[in-house]
């Protein structure tokens, strides 16, 4: 691959794989080095594919390995384990509410999704593969893809809901008042 | 379907459209179209991962990202070879070049070997056997012709193998083979030749002679276009190389 190609490839879509990165990673410089693995890999392996219209999902699906690789599985199955039925029903939090959240606090909530959740999920958000696309990526039927998105959106939400309830300092629960009784006498 | 199993299946269509005319989706979104709650569910749903992708575009790249990218790109263009030049095809080429060296050589080094075998051959039944006389009428033009002190044996001899084997020459056999012997003298000296037809690995034997050496007697086998000869004397390989 020229050079041209290798900088349009990487101008393209390394912002949406470092933010990838770092919904799967413990820290930005990890996330950073699981981007530029990513494109590593592609510059010593990548030139193979002859398809560039799949360079997208190529790409994704390398930066996912190269996170699985380098962590143990047994983490992921734990998560898968530990999700909560009731944290399928949707917490009712307005968008705007969202919206008004700074980019740290939403990043915080969505780290704290489990892990099986946190990638479909990001990935759905950034917009850039379908459900289908995201199946291929991670390497699950599409429809665990919609299963987890479902149930992925309402644990980010319950998230985003408690990470708004400590900014906005708690919610003051009024002491109930008590009547004074009558003395003894 | 019900408005939950098209909530399920909605959840995974993006905010921006793009999935429109993803046929997975077009039945959710007629029923979402024609229920008001359905409707109004999926419009909060879109605000809200609306809001979401926003925040997600809104995470910073930290800055020399791109610049590491790109420059660890370049490393690896750098230390990529070509396919050719990879050590395993490097290693394939080198077996393949070794196997044709091997079968363009291997008549060559087994006919060398056959030529050993044949001087030795010869050498041992100088050596070791008594008699050497089973001569029939047909050797008298041969031999006289081998024992003329002008003759160079070096380019070969009038030999009609058949024809001597028929009239009764000493035969031998060497590798399933037969061998003729002739017996002649020069300048006081006893030599043998000993004649086999150039065929199996024997076709290779080189046209020079190749000499050797064995308690006492020497040899040196050489060939023509039909056969192969091995020429044996007790004195010593100058002796050989003057009758050549």
């Amino acid at each position: 691959m020229a050079d041209v190609d290798f900088i349009q490839l990487v101008d393209r879509f390394y912002p949406a794989l470092y933010r990838f990165a770092l919904s799967l990673a413990r820290s930005e410089a990890d996330a950073c080095d699981l981007t530029q693995q990513t494109f590593y890999v592609w510059a010593t392996k990548g030139q193979a594919l002859r398809d560039a219209a799949r360079a997208k999902s190529w790409l994704f699906t390398t930066l996912y390995r190269e996170f699985l690789r380098g962590r143990r599985r047994g983490e992921r199955m734990t998560a898968l384990d530990t999700v909560a039925e009731s944290e399928v029903e949707q917490a009712s939090l307005a968008p705007e509410a969202v919206l008004s959240m700074d980019v740290e606090t939403v990043v915080a909530a969505l780290k704290d999704v489990d892990e099986a959740f946190r990638a479909p999920l990001t990935l759905f958000y950034l917009e850039e593969l379908s459900y289908q696309e995201i199946a291929d990526v991670l390497e699950i039927p599409a429809g665990t893809v919609m299963s987890r998105l479902s149930r992925g959106k309402a644990q980010l939400r319950a998230k985003l809901t408690a990470a708004k309830t400590n900014t906005d300092g708690g919610t003051i629960v009024k002491f109930p008042e008590f009547k004074e009784k009558a003395g003894h006498g | 379907m019900d408005n939950e199993e098209a909530k399920f299946i909605l959840r995974a269509y993006r905010p921006s459209g793009v999935d429109a005319g993803e046929a997975a989706f077009c039945a959710s979104l007629e029923q979402a179209k024609r229920d008001p709650a359905l409707g109004a569910w999926f419009e909060r749903e879109q605000a809200h991962d609306r809001a979401m992708t926003e925040k997600m575009r809104g995470v910073a790249v930290p800055a020399g990202l791109r610049d590491a990218i790109l420059a660890g790109g370049k490393m690896s263009a750098r230390s990529t070879r070509v396919w050719w030049s990879q050590p395993r095809w490097m290693a394939l080429a080198a077996s393949v070049m070794l196997l044709i060296g091997l079968a363009v050589s291997w008549p060559r080094l087994a006919a060398t070997r056959a030529e050993k075998r044949f001087g030795e051959f010869a050498m041992n039944d100088m050596l070791h056997v008594p008699s050497h006389a089973a001569h029939g009428p047909g050797m008298g033009q041969l031999a006289a012709l081998v024992s003329d002190p002008q003759r160079k044996l070096g380019g070969g001899l009038p030999i009609d193998f058949e024809a001597l084997r028929a009239n009764g020459c000493r035969t031998l056999s060497f590798a399933g083979r037969d061998v003729l012997e002739v017996c002649f003298t020069r300048d006081g000296g006893d030599y043998h030749v000993y004649v086999m037809k150039k065929t199996g690995d024997m076709r290779a034997v080189r046209e020079g002679p190749l000499f050797a050496r064995e308690d006492g007697a020497t040899s040196a086998v050489w060939s023509d276009d039909a056969h192969v000869y091995a020429l044996v004397g007790s004195r010593g390989a100058e002796s050989l190389r003057a009758l050549l």
